[in-house]
């Protein structure tokens, strides 16, 4: 995938000019900054243990390589089939090949998939593929891309929202109800994941020791994602995977009260795929869920950041959004000041990472230097040191 | 909008060309201290790095940025400042906002003067009170930063200078945590004359009347230098209510100004933002920084008034 700054510097602009999309950034950030800092003093223990998944992610970081083997073995131990994917073009290749053409595919909000084109690729092959996370679906009804990490349609209001869906997915919405909305996407939704041939998921960590994979959300679409279709495959990017079971448990606890979800509503831990071995003992793979599970160890570009310091130190990311919502610039461009999938503080350096340094060091120029993100980062990540970095290794280019 | 690329571009050369990020008259830097016959040699040395002198230029530069990024769609502005960089910006510079000039003479007059209330007697560069290069470091030019940032300490060094007062917090942070990391054998203290001052104790006159005022915390002095009880301890002392806005200390809100030379649009926006938030609390606030005071002074409307803080302690509260 490749982008261009200077592409995107105009749809900042044009973003700048966006009454609408303004308004519904400052309302989304408004509220999400409110209700973590809200969260966080009222519940100090989620400060500890952020502080506790900092070590976690950097102890994981310094001990990548071996724990992307011990995390393949461990998938083979539980019946899952692992893959590694160097880039996004071999994920696509391994991810088109297991799904074929001519199949439904429903998948749950992944910025691992928007990172490597997962969806228009699979459609690409004479698939249909449906997002089942109401703003990835809103996006994807749009013909964007996710305008933040856990809240992808924080761009539009209700009346676009209402709109899109009424328009696209052929749905009689009447007046601007949120609760109608939702509704007919349930329903619309519905329709398609008990009939999807293959599920997709990304996942929020993978522990090294058990192979399991651990997902947290609200809306319970992942659930039935992972659960509903024959197959199910996760992308997983490799810096998401720690040493143990309790360890990602953690890290979700962690990614969802920094996005405001506290108590996560579900936090899926997936070891394998579904069986039973109740008749005789004899064990039958996909009882009620997925009979196989594929799970795709997306490197592109990851292992070749363990090199450079500061990169390194974007690894230990959760993705949980934090610095987008508190950045003074995110709140104005949303993920449009960013790359084919990220954007925002974390955003760049992901860009810088997974695509083009030199063209994410150009967009960093509108990084402020402020230190909002340095200072709210659950992890600890200096975030506004990286993208000066970037920016100097642009200025060297040019 | 403009390209920032290009922008970035324009700074470097001036820098190079002049030692400032756009033309400047060198005298525009010092001139403000020329009645106060500091001497011009000494241990403890106030540096300004000349942001607050620069400011009203600044503040001109900006408004005729503003007008070249609005004057096209999106596209068309990108070409155009093309143009930008064959003009070298020099001709955009036509003069400095008048009023700030003065504004900014006063600042830096009351800072002397209320170093000598708390009895630090401080020298003064004179004409190598040399721009700190904060902008090279901030847009990443990190080999030209380190040229010229030897430069500065050279010369610095050549006047006797051991300790550095400095006056804001853009070059309170470059001097004291990032010329260390790129200037070898860097061995000079700073404080800014906020810390000094409290740490000395300085006799401030109690504003009989006092009020209510509300504090937005530079960025820098509150996230990267711990000055945060400094001044809000001084304002106190001085007979003021200090009012928080819902942002600040560790976790408060730019002022949009880092970014005013590549779009003055969302500088704009993020500077009225931050206005808002803080008029929330009070109509009169105070600001710790030369960037800080030109953002927020230009979205200001009514009856809110933006003031730096030595005009607030020294009592020369217009």
């Amino acid at each position: 995938m490749t982008f261009n700054a200077l592409q995107a510097y105009q749809e900042i602009w044009g973003a700048l000019l966006d009454e609408e999309f303004q308004e519904a950034l400052r309302r989304a950030s408004t509220i999400s900054q409110v209700r973590v800092e809200e969260l966080l003093a009222e519940r100090r223990e989620l400060v500890e243990l952020c502080r506790e998944v900092a070590g976690i992610k950097r102890r994981s970081i310094d001990t990548l390589e071996e724990l992307v083997e011990r995390a393949y073995r461990s998938l083979e131990a539980v019946r899952a089939k692992p893959y590694l994917a160097g880039d996004a073009e071999e994920a696509r290749r391994i991810i088109g090949g297991l799904v074929g053409s001519g199949k439904l595919v429903v998948m749950a909000k992944s910025m691992a998939a928007a990172e490597v084109g997962l969806r228009g690729y699979l459609e690409s092959l004479g698939n249909e593929v449906w997002e089942t996370d109401l703003g990835e679906l809103l996006v994807q009804l749009e013909g964007s891309k996710p305008m933040h990490t856990t809240t992808p349609a924080v761009h539009m209001t209700r009346y676009k929202a209402i709109k899109l869906i009424s328009e696209k997915l052929g749905v009689k919405l009447k007046g601007d109800s949120v609760e109608e909305a939702v509704k007919a996407v349930r329903e619309f939704l519905r329709g398609k994941i008990v009939k999807a041939d293959v599920g997709i998921s990304g996942a929020n960590a993978l522990a090294a020791d058990t192979g399991a994979i651990i997902l947290v959300e609200n809306e319970s679409n992942i659930r039935l994602v992972t659960s509903t279709p024959p197959i199910h495959i996760a992308l997983v990017p490799v810096d998401k995977i720690v040493p143990t079971l309790l360890d990602a448990v953690k890290v979700a606890i962690v990614q969802a009260a920094y996005t405001g979800l506290y108590p996560p509503t579900y936090i899926s831990i997936i070891a394998g795929p579904s069986s039973t071995a109740d008749i005789e003992r004899v064990r039958v793979y996909g009882a009620q869920g997925p009979r196989e599970l594929h799970v795709v160890l997306l490197d592109n570009g990851r292992l070749k950041a363990l090199k450079d310091p500061l990169l390194k130190e974007q690894l230990r990311c959760i993705r949980c959004g934090r610095c987008q919502y508190e950045c003074p610039v995110w709140v104005h461009t949303a993920n449009k000041w960013g790359g084919p999938a990220y954007g925002g503080p974390m955003g760049l350096v992901w860009t810088a990472i997974t695509v083009d340094p030199i063209e994410a060091g150009k967009l960093s120029y509108l990084c402020l230097g402020c230190g909002r993100c340095d200072a709210s980062c659950p992890v600890e990540i200096p975030l506004s040191t990286i993208l000066r970095h970037l920016k100097t290794m642009a200025s060297r280019s040019s | 909008m403009l390209n920032p690329l290009d922008v970035v571009k324009v700074i470097e050369d001036n820098v190079r060309r002049y030692g400032f990020p756009f033309p400047v008259p060198r005298e525009a830097v010092y001139s403000w201290a020329k009645p106060l016959r500091l001497l011009d040699r000494g241990s403890t040395m106030l540096y300004t790095g000349a942001l607050y002198q620069l400011t009203p230029y600044i503040a001109s530069i900006v408004e005729q940025l503003s007008a070249i990024e609005g004057s096209r769609v999106s596209g068309l502005a990108l070409k155009l400042s093309g143009i930008l960089s064959s003009l070298g910006v020099s001709r955009l510079i036509v003069r400095p906002k008048g009023d700030m000039v003065s504004v900014v003479e006063r600042i830096l007059t009351s800072i002397v003067s209320l170093l000598e209330r708390a009895e630090v007697k401080v020298a003064y560069p004179y004409e190598d009170d040399m721009y700190s290069g904060v902008l090279l470091y901030d847009l990443g030019l990190d080999e030209l930063f380190k040229e010229h940032a030897v430069k500065v300490y050279r010369a610095l060094k050549s006047r006797g200078a051991e300790l550095l007062v400095t006056v804001d917090p853009h070059t309170t942070h470059i001097m004291r945590s990032v010329y260390p990391r790129y200037v070898d054998g860097y061995d000079l203290e700073v404080k800014s004359y906020l810390e000094v001052l409290a740490e000395r104790g300085v006799r401030l006159v109690r504003e009989p009347s006092g009020g209510k005022v509300v504090i937005h915390d530079p960025c820098l002095y509150a996230r990267f230098e711990n000055v945060v009880e400094q001044p809000r301890m001084l304002l106190r002392t001085a007979g003021f209510d200090v009012l928080e806005p819902r942002r600040s200390r560790k976790m408060t809100y730019c002022c949009g100004g880092p970014i005013e030379g590549l779009t003055p649009k969302m500088a704009k926006m993020i500077a009225k933002t931050r206005l808002e938030e803080l008029r929330e609390k009070s109509g009169t606030i105070v600001t710790l920084c030369p960037i800080c005071y030109a953002n927020l002074r230009a979205v200001a409307e009514g009856d809110v008034e933006v003031i730096d803080i030595a005009l607030v302690l020294s009592g020369a509260k217009p």
